[in-house]
């Protein structure tokens, strides 16, 4: 889902930048507010922990695999504006070090993976948890279906932009994306519920949205 | 990532490699397709470029071949795509689909356009080592802190995924083989172990550093020298010759 350089027109790109640049600065100066400044070497973990789980493949299906996106993930574990400070240094990492994405396609890329799959995957998470009952349950499954579609939604937006540069025909290329990403947004749904659950079971307090109950604290371990 | 070779090139300033890269990519971006005789001088100033600087072709095939799906997924549509002989085109039909000369255009101009862009940032970052390059990119005013967060990942990214592909070697080990959809779950436990580790390093990296008297700031970065000459006749240089292509050529 990363385009590369060339595949969006000059306007898709510079508008990919602009709406890019607009939700990075109210991340930051939002950040500057409730993230301190001496969090920043833990969001640097984390995001090289978005980076590495990108690297474990799936399989969708005979051949073809996906791999993890984590977008609704990081937002659930971090908030959506930390989420978004992670994918933004994600995909500059990937960019600028494996070339892995345009960089002038990095704007249009983060609107797609950030902003849509994060903060909209996000958003749907947070209707999802206030409809369902308040468990575990209620809390995974509402993970699973805003993961679900982040994936989508995000495939999506890449092929309308990529339409709008004229690279491909939209009526055909937004079905094919979607129903592609449709199958692989299950396996998206499945790790995120899986990695959830594994991080309830030993540290619930690390799951920034959790609000059950919190673990008993071991004599000796730091509360902070 | 190490600069694995030690030409010319890497002695460069990285202010001025990160202009000019940033510069030739825009200007390559923005070239219209149809100019062939353009991207054949881009093609030639890069190959020299690469020759010169020593990085490896291997690096760059093997980054190519990465962006190879998403070139194969667009070239999958371009049969559909402008019904048209633009030109004095021609048209190539079989079963109602049409091979035409703008649907090639387009095929064209992202394969171009892709390779330069990867072959460019290619250049960069195999000829910098990477936190020269971001020391590079905050002489340059980059949001500081959007340096420190990438370099605080770059930190752990080698050691992340040396775990993970640790995990991965031991699930190999037991008989994993991961060849289907329900096979996921898996995956998303090996993830979360991944998460629960990093993120216990990461606060113990923070303790560390707390009792060390890390403060929320990096030294602040000294005034950055001015471009040495050898810097100044490099961008120079490269912002001319991709100019000239760009504008002159036909």
């Amino acid at each position: 889902m990363h385009i590369p350089d060339g595949f969006l027109s000059a306007p898709v790109a510079a508008a990919g930048y602009a709406a890019s640049a607009a939700v990075l600065a109210l991340a930051v100066k939002r950040s500057g507010q409730t993230l301190e400044e001496r969090q920043v070497p833990l969001l640097g973990v984390t995001t090289a922990f978005v980076f590495a789980a990108q690297m474990l493949n799936f399989p969708v299906a005979m051949g073809t695999s996906g791999h993890f996106l984590g977008a609704v993930l990081a937002a659930v574990l971090l908030g959506p504006l930390n989420g978004c400070l992670v994918f933004a240094a994600v995909l500059t990492l990937q960019c600028l070090l494996f070339a892995d994405g345009g960089l002038t396609a990095l704007g249009a890329n983060f609107f797609n993976m950030g902003v849509v799959g994060g903060v909209g995957g996000y958003a749907l998470f947070r209707l999802a948890t206030a409809l369902l009952p308040r468990s575990r349950r209620g809390f995974l499954f509402a993970a699973a279906l805003a993961s679900w579609i982040s994936v989508v939604a995000s495939a999506s937006a890449c092929a309308v932009e990529l339409a709008l540069s004229g690279t491909v025909p939209l009526g055909l290329v937004l079905p094919a994306m979607g129903m592609v990403h449709a199958i692989i947004g299950i396996g998206e749904a499945v790790i995120t519920v899986a990695t959830l659950s594994v991080i309830l079971a030993a540290r619930p307090d690390v799951v920034g949205e959790w609000r059950g109950p919190s673990p008993v604290l071991l004599v000796g371990e730091t509360s902070s | 990532m190490t600069a694995r070779n030690r030409a010319s090139v890497p002695a460069l300033d990285p202010r001025a490699k990160i202009v000019a890269m940033v510069a030739a990519l825009i200007l390559c971006v923005s070239t219209p397709a149809q100019r062939y005789t353009t991207f054949a001088a881009y093609f030639a100033v890069l190959v020299a470029a690469f020759a010169l600087s020593g990085v490896s072709a291997r690096v760059l095939a093997r980054r190519l071949l990465a962006v190879l799906p998403m070139m194969l997924l667009c070239a999958a549509f371009i049969p559909f795509l402008h019904h048209d002989t633009v030109g004095g085109g021609y048209s190539l039909s079989f079963g109602g689909l049409h091979l035409s000369r703008s649907g090639l255009l387009v095929l064209w101009n992202i394969a171009i356009k892709a390779s330069l862009g990867v072959a460019l940032v290619t250049l960069l970052n195999e000829t910098t080592p990477f936190p020269l390059l971001l020391r590079g990119l905050e002489q340059l005013r980059c949001p500081r802190l959007g340096i420190l967060l990438l370099g605080f990942c770059h930190r752990f990214l080698f050691v992340l995924r040396d775990e993970a592909l640790r995990m991965k070697r031991a699930a190999d080990a037991r008989g994993f083989q991961g060849r289907w959809l329900w096979h996921a779950p898996v995956v998303g436990r090996m993830i979360g172990a991944l998460f629960l580790r990093g993120y216990e390093r990461g606060e113990r990296v923070y303790l560390a550093m707390a009792s060390r008297g890390f403060n929320g700031g990096m030294p602040a970065a000294e005034t950055p020298p001015a471009l040495a000459p050898a810097d100044r006749v490099f961008l120079g240089g490269a912002l001319a010759v991709f100019l000239v292509l760009r504008i002159a050529l036909p």
